[in-house]
């Protein structure tokens, strides 16, 4: 890059210098003719010269008249003008590193969050047409959520729309396999033939899943993802035709997928077909479903959604359990971001305040920089400088500054993504393929707000320079004149508005603190610390085996030294997933589990309750005795208690949970609430079944140790290992860890929020005191004057200070108004906290109050304590 | 010296036009041939010929070659492009126009 630009230098200067020794040469030769001619009539070859000259009228002056008529004299001149401008600035180093410092930490952090907003939100998902790939969900009765989908209902939808070219139905299982590195678990995404069509890909090598692979019987095929096929099989093309052993026996593989198909936010490593049979569509289970499709072309989403309404309104006709169903239908990319675009976009208002903040403090630099040099612009401009060249030649010195605070703004904000990204564990980017990293687009932006900015504080500062009348700022320095009034109302306006920008964020940040700090304290209904757990797929095994699985692992488990109870759940409370069912109370009349009382339904066992120390309100929880072939026995929480079972002693009733085997079972204790859908979503009625009376296929254990629990992890590998050599284990963590990916996200926004509020603050804070600083230095002769005739110190200090006070709580009241304005765009991400929370905006106005008046401090106290003699000396 | 104004600079590029639309001269002849066409009534400024000339090539109305001058020295002279023969008919028109009028006020009172 060097020698290029030091070429294109020497290209450019040889043309310049060739240009300008020719216009000396016809120049020089105009005078010597002039100077002859001159001779000839008479004169002395001395007086001739000097005529000539005088004739000609300042050579120097004709020749830049010459230069500025050339095609390229704006680049010679824009030249001169960068060459001028930077020496201006390292005149005043202490200036151009805070205004380059501010403008690299707004540009930065705006080019950080862009880089995500464009990764996650504006990058198309990397699939053909991925505009026309969506997903459809199921929408219960008088709700805004969304639920898996019934694989009754996939088949109706895709017997019955014709707004999608292909529908799939997918359910994704962890799956267990022998690897040379012990057992390992898969994620196997089970679906109908039409996946890789909704998609639009095609596999790398051999066919994708067929119909024919889905019918009842056909023989078991699987299909590898990219990733699995280069880690297992080293990518060999050979593998087409083997046997891959899962633990519900040996498949064929027959294809390969492309590389980065990632099925909704699963990437899968095993694909294998989903076999339902029309005959009985809930035989493979219920809600529990993902469903893909593609638009066909020249079909809009909304007439998809309008087909699909008509569609279910005449299922919930015909069948119960889709009763007041709706269907819901989104792009798939809108879907996976649906969680990060609010987030993203508080974000993106927030780094453009700062970066607002940021100009505005500069251009109050840039206005009082310009005061300050109203002497030397003036005599430049009597010494024939026009105004459009002094006015280019501030926004040039501008753009020089933006241009250094853009260069230093890449370079943080490449850091910062780095650091993002590696921090927030994709907290921001959920489900998105593609990596998060700087592009075109982003360098884009960074220059467009480059520029931006520069209109933005450099354009005022430097009209307002370049159109002082010469005469006066020559001749003094324009005390009170009107120039100078209308400059401070400018600057008063500037400071209130950044104050105001800093209110806004700070009132932001408070809610988010507020939020996290309420999400924090919230009441789990368990206790995390010194657990760990993991994630055991028990797979297709025979019942009784998994049984007696389970139970050995976790007897194994407890016996370790240094563990207290060990339990497991089907799904761990905060896993976003739970598994909802209809119950009976007592002698209720059963039938269709969509018909029963709603509630959710855990599948427990071992001494899950010990571990996860829920306490135990009335009755007893699951004892060995509870046995398969003994009395049925459940327990419910609180919340069941309230809700079915108000004021009345439960223990010893009888309900009927509609599940795999539905029959009814006693009530035996009541345990505490736990928040299992989220840490925001109170505890809805629960029953937990006994995994022993009724066993599942996925669990989580959770192992309570006595000190450092992540201490227990490799004796608690070693032990299930000793039990069965095949049982692979996932997700292993400490209960603290588990929480606090749970966490991560208001955490992130409520810390981002925070450090920005923190730098507008700064910067706002900067401003009041340069603004004070100004004025006080404008002032001190007058100041001198009245110390002089006796006025009092501290009156001076007042008087400052009461200004100071003036001029922030007009920031205050803006900033107040225009965060309240503002609330909506908050209100989304808050909890346990009103977007209007009064202490939110009292604690906010303190801090800023108390930051500027210590802005304040320093200058009131110079003015207080002005010498008299020196300051009337001044002029 | 002031610069001069618009109508001046105006009038100033038609007579460059005019004058060597007769043959491509070098500066100083120009001056000197403005002068003796207007029997001395017009005294070119000789400074302002040059930025003149400079804008008359940059708009492509006249172009420069370097030549020998009669005094055997390198010159650069300035001859008409077809731009510049077209943009001399137009100015001149205006001119007559403008002229004509002017005349017309001043002796009408």
């Amino acid at each position: 890059m060097r020698w290029l630009a030091r070429l294109r230098h020497v290209l450019w200067s040889a043309r310049a210098d060739r240009a300008d020794a020719e216009l000396d040469e016809e120049l020089r030769y105009h005078l010597d003719r002039q100077t002859e001619a001159n001779i000839a009539s008479g004169m002395t070859p001395e007086e001739a010269r000097l005529a000539a000259l005088r004739a000609f009228g300042g050579v120097d002056q004709r020749r830049e008249e010459c230069r500025d008529s050339r095609p390229l004299a704006l680049v010679d001149s824009v030249r001169q003008d960068v060459k001028y401008a930077l020496r201006s600035l390292r005149k005043t180093p202490g200036f151009a590193a805070v205004a380059v410092a501010s403008l690299a930490l707004g540009i930065g952090a705006n080019t950080t969050i862009f880089t995500f907003v464009d990764a996650v939100l504006l990058r198309p998902l990397p699939y053909p047409d991925s505009e026309r790939l969506v997903v459809l969900r199921e929408r219960p009765p008088a709700s805004d959520d969304t639920v898996n989908v019934h694989p009754l209902n996939f088949l109706e939808w895709r017997a019955r729309t014709h707004a999608f070219t292909k529908l799939a139905l997918v359910q994704t299982i962890p799956d267990n396999v022998m690897t040379p590195a012990g057992a390992e678990q898969l994620a196997e995404v089970q679906t109908t033939a039409e996946l890789f069509d909704a998609f639009g890909v095609t596999p790398v090598l051999g066919r994708p899943i067929s119909v024919a692979d889905t019918r009842p019987g056909a023989a078991g095929v699987v299909v590898l993802s990219h990733a699995f096929w280069q880690r297992q099989f080293g990518g060999d093309p050979g593998v087409l035709g083997r046997q891959l052993l899962l633990s519900d026996g040996s498949r064929q593989i027959v294809g390969v997928a492309p590389a980065g198909l990632r099925v909704g936010t699963v990437d899968p490593d095993l694909i294998t077909p989903l076999t339902i049979d029309p005959a009985d569509p809930s035989a493979i289970g219920g809600r529990s479903f993902q469903c893909y499709g593609r638009l066909r072309a020249g079909v809009s989403l909304e007439q998809a959604r309008a087909e699909l309404a008509v569609v279910a309104t005449d299922l919930g006709r015909q069948y119960p359990l889709d009763k007041g169903y709706g269907v819901f239908v989104s792009t798939l990319h809108d879907y996976l971001v649906r969680e990060g675009r609010p987030a993203l976009r508080l974000l993106m208002a927030v780094v453009a305040a700062v970066l607002v903040v940021a100009c505005l403090n500069l251009t109050g630099l840039l206005m009082a920089r310009g005061m300050g040099r109203r002497g030397e612009l003036a005599l430049r401009a009597s010494l024939g400088a026009s105004r459009g060249r002094i006015l280019r030649q501030l926004v040039i010195e501008s753009l020089i500054l933006s241009a250094a605070g853009a260069a230093c703004g890449l370079v943080l904000a490449v850091f910062a993504t780095r650091t993002l990204v590696a921090l927030t564990g994709g907290a921001l980017s959920v489900g998105i393929v593609g990596p998060i990293e700087m592009n075109a687009a982003c360098l884009l932006f960074t220059a467009g707000i480059s520029v931006a900015t520069t209109l933005l504080f450099g354009l005022l500062p430097a009209w307002q320079a370049s159109h002082l009348p010469p005469q006066m700022a020559l001749a003094g320095r324009g005390r009170g004149t009107t120039v100078d009034r209308k400059h401070h109302r400018l600057r008063r306006l500037l400071v209130v508005s950044e104050a105001a920008a800093a209110v806004v964020l700070l009132v932001g940040a408070g809610l988010l603190l507020r939020t996290f700090s309420r999400l924090t304290n919230v009441s789990l209904g368990f206790e995390p610390s010194h657990t760990v757990t993991m994630s055991v797929f028990l797979g297709d095994r025979p019942e009784a085996y998994r049984i007696s699985l389970l139970d050995e692992l976790l007897s194994r488990i407890e016996t370790l030294p240094g563990v207290t109870a060990a339990g497991s759940i089907q799904f761990l409370p905060l896993s976003g997933s739970s598994c909802g069912t209809g119950v009976w109370i007592d002698a209720q009349p059963t039938g269709d589990p969509s018909h029963g009382l709603p509630t959710n339904c855990s599948l427990v066992d071992g001494n899950y309750f010990k571990a996860m120390a829920i306490p135990v309100l009335e009755g007893r929880v699951f004892g060995t005795a509870d046995r398969q072939g003994t009395r049925r026995v459940v327990v419910i929480d609180g919340s069941f208690v309230r809700r079915y079972f108000p004021g009345v002693d439960p223990v010893g009733r009888h309900v009927t949970v509609a599940w795999t085997d539905t029959a009814p079972a006693e009530v035996v204790g009541v345990v505490g609430d736990v928040r299992h859908d989220g840490l925001t979503a109170d505890p809805e009625p629960t029953v937990y079944l006994l995994h022993r009376q009724t066993p599942g296929f996925i669990t989580s254990l959770v192992i309570r140790a006595d000190g450092d629990a992540a201490a227990q992890i490799p004796a608690i590998r070693q032990a299930i290992r000793d039990v069965d050599r095949s049982q692979a284990v996932s997700s292993v963590k400490t209960m603290d860890q588990y929480l606090d990916a749970a966490l991560a996200r208001p955490r992130l926004y409520a810390a981002l929020v925070a450090g920005f509020a923190a730098l507008a603050l700064t910067l706002a804070t900067l401003g009041v005191y340069g603004l004070l600083s100004y004025v006080v230095g404008q002032r001190a002769h007058e100041i001198g004057i009245r110390l002089a005739l006796g006025a009092d110190r501290r009156r001076v200090f007042r008087e400052i200070v009461v200004q100071a006070l003036a001029l922030t709580s007009a920031g205050l009241a803006t900033g107040v108004a225009v965060a309240l304005a503002l609330q909506r765009l908050i209100a989304g991400l808050l909890f346990g906290v009103d977007a209007r929370d009064p202490i939110t905006y009292g604690l906010a106005a303190v801090a800023f109050l108390a930051a500027a008046l210590l802005a304040t401090m320093t200058p009131a106290l110079r003015a207080s304590r002005i010498d008299p003699a020196s300051a009337l000396r001044y002029d | 010296m002031s610069k001069p104004t618009d109508l001046v600079q105006g009038t100033l590029d038609l007579l460059i036009l005019k004058v060597i639309a007769l043959e491509p001269m070098h500066g100083w002849a120009i001056a000197q041939r403005i002068r003796q066409m207007s029997d001395s009534v017009l005294q070119v400024g000789q400074g302002s010929l040059y930025p003149a000339l400079h804008k008359l090539e940059s708009q492509g109305w006249i172009r420069a070659e370097w030549g020998e001058s009669e005094n055997g020295r390198r010159a650069k002279y300035y001859a008409l492009t077809r731009d510049g023969r077209r943009a001399l008919q137009a100015e001149s028109e205006q001119w007559g126009r403008l002229s004509s009028a002017i005349t017309r006020i001043v002796e009408a009172s």
